[in-house]
């Protein structure tokens, strides 16, 4: 399926424009600190007040002309941030499957082996490392099939083989559920092995076609 | 001296009820919760901790007279007067005690990592998901902070129940204004206990509140 998003908005300092068509497929942003990738993914989820205009697809998700904010529990975007927001209280599985009223079991399952959680799933989730957490995080991100999915960093906190592994399984379930993937990274094995496309982001503008060597030289 | 003890208890078993049911949304709409006169609200219910209970209770009193429309829509359904009853006193605790319920779910609600609540909306939780996920488990600690001030703070009032209960014993004489008679009465034995008694609830219900500050306003974090 193709994908178009236009944002001209402000936020904070930021001017923000961007403009893209792109299909289902992973898009790997990156850009120097500042550059706007994570406003630009938080623009996206509904999280960021902005003054302009933001469309995805046909469907106007902002437009500050009328006053119009599409709130982000009706965006049904799948997040994943730095602080994963892990409910403490709650086990691995409850917070996986947090707000879905009828669990699909089976996919939970195959869900919780891709992201190599399902070992960790009746434990509460304080009793998890960092790495675990942000795994557990993206597990909740894809369970309720999102119709575009806005990572910032998903890896940051894994192994590097354990990386491989979830780069692999992140692109089947991209495969498998047909959504656009909008993921910031400095990691050029990312943008080698996963990424279908490449914005780069200067002063909250996009710059596409940048090649993974780039970001090697600390200019993605 | 038992029955004025029992007298106070209800008193604030019942205005510790009403208080956690009237208190937590208001509590909320005042954290999240943007609007104009939302300062004046904030300074409407801290009034009762510094101006004098005398005060407060001669509002109330004023307030629910048999001449006024609550007392007379009072009177029409119950039969009988507002002004020196336990109903009456009640609602002068509520009133009395309100800030001592919000500020402390306040506090706790403010807490909240707002990463929290972003992602709820992410997630797409309703607001009674929100609820019944996050927002009352995160807040339990400061939940409970409030229900052991409301109650404590309400069996200790002593003026604010004498303006608009009187002493009427049997139905509106508390311990604390039993107390004062019996030292008027120069009972020093029963006032030594029931002083003593007093004290006791006030230690207990401070060790808790103290306690549950300890583990933290959040006691889900700590679970």
């Amino acid at each position: 399926m193709k994908h178009h998003i236009q944002i001209t908005s402000k936020v904070g300092l930021l001017d923000l424009d961007v403009q893209a068509d792109f299909s289902d497929e992973i898009i790997l942003i990156s850009g120097e600190n500042g550059a706007g990738k994570t406003t630009l993914l938080r623009c996206l989820a509904g999280l960021q007040q902005a003054q302009g205009q933001l469309l995805f697809n046909d469907d106007v998700w902002l437009d500050s002309c009328t006053s119009f904010v599409l709130p982000s529990k009706k965006r049904k975007v799948g997040c994943l941030w730095p602080d994963t927001a892990l409910l403490p209280w709650l086990s691995v599985e409850k917070n996986i499957t947090l707000g879905i009223e009828q669990v699909d079991k089976t996919w939970l399952k195959d869900l919780a082996e891709k992201m190599e959680v399902l070992p960790l799933m009746q434990r509460t989730s304080h009793m998890l490392s960092t790495g675990e957490g942000q795994r557990v995080a993206l597990a909740r991100a894809i369970c309720r099939k999102p119709t575009l999915l806005l990572l910032d960093e998903p890896f940051s906190a894994q192994a590097p083989t354990l990386r491989q592994r979830l780069r692999a399984s992140l692109k089947l379930m991209q495969i498998e559920l047909e959504i656009p993937i909008l993921m910031v990274s400095h990691d050029v094995e990312d943008a080698e092995t996963l990424a279908n496309q490449h914005w780069h982001m200067r002063e909250g503008k996009l710059i596409k076609g940048v090649a993974a060597k780039q970001i090697k030289r600390g200019e993605g | 001296m038992l029955e004025s003890l029992l007298i106070s208890l209800q008193l604030a078993i019942v205005t510790t009820a009403i208080l956690l049911v009237l208190a937590f949304p208001l509590a909320y709409v005042l954290t999240f919760k943007t609007f104009k006169g939302r300062t004046a609200v904030e300074v409407i219910v801290a009034l009762p901790l510094v101006l004098p209970p005398t005060v407060l209770g001669y509002f109330v009193l004023v307030m629910i007279a048999p001449d006024t429309s609550l007392g007379r829509a009072w009177q029409a359904v119950f039969d009988t007067s507002l002004a020196f009853s336990f109903s009456g006193m009640v609602i002068a605790s509520v009133l009395y005690s309100l800030p001592f319920a919000v500020q402390p779910m306040q506090q706790s609600l403010r807490a909240i990592p707002s990463s929290w609540l972003e992602m709820a909306n992410t997630q797409g939780l309703s607001l009674r998901q929100t609820l019944k996920h996050i927002i009352l488990p995160a807040a339990k600690g400061g939940v409970l902070v409030a229900a052991a001030l409301s109650f404590a703070h309400t069996m200790g009032e002593f003026g604010v129940v004498l303006m608009v209960g009187g002493s009427i014993p049997g139905e509106t004489k508390v311990a604390s204004i039993a107390l004062f008679e019996f030292v008027e009465m120069q009972q020093q034995s029963e006032a030594w206990l029931l002083a003593l008694i007093l004290l006791a609830v006030s230690f207990v219900m401070l060790s808790v509140v103290y306690t549950l500050n300890r583990h933290g306003f959040n006691m889900g974090t700590k679970s």
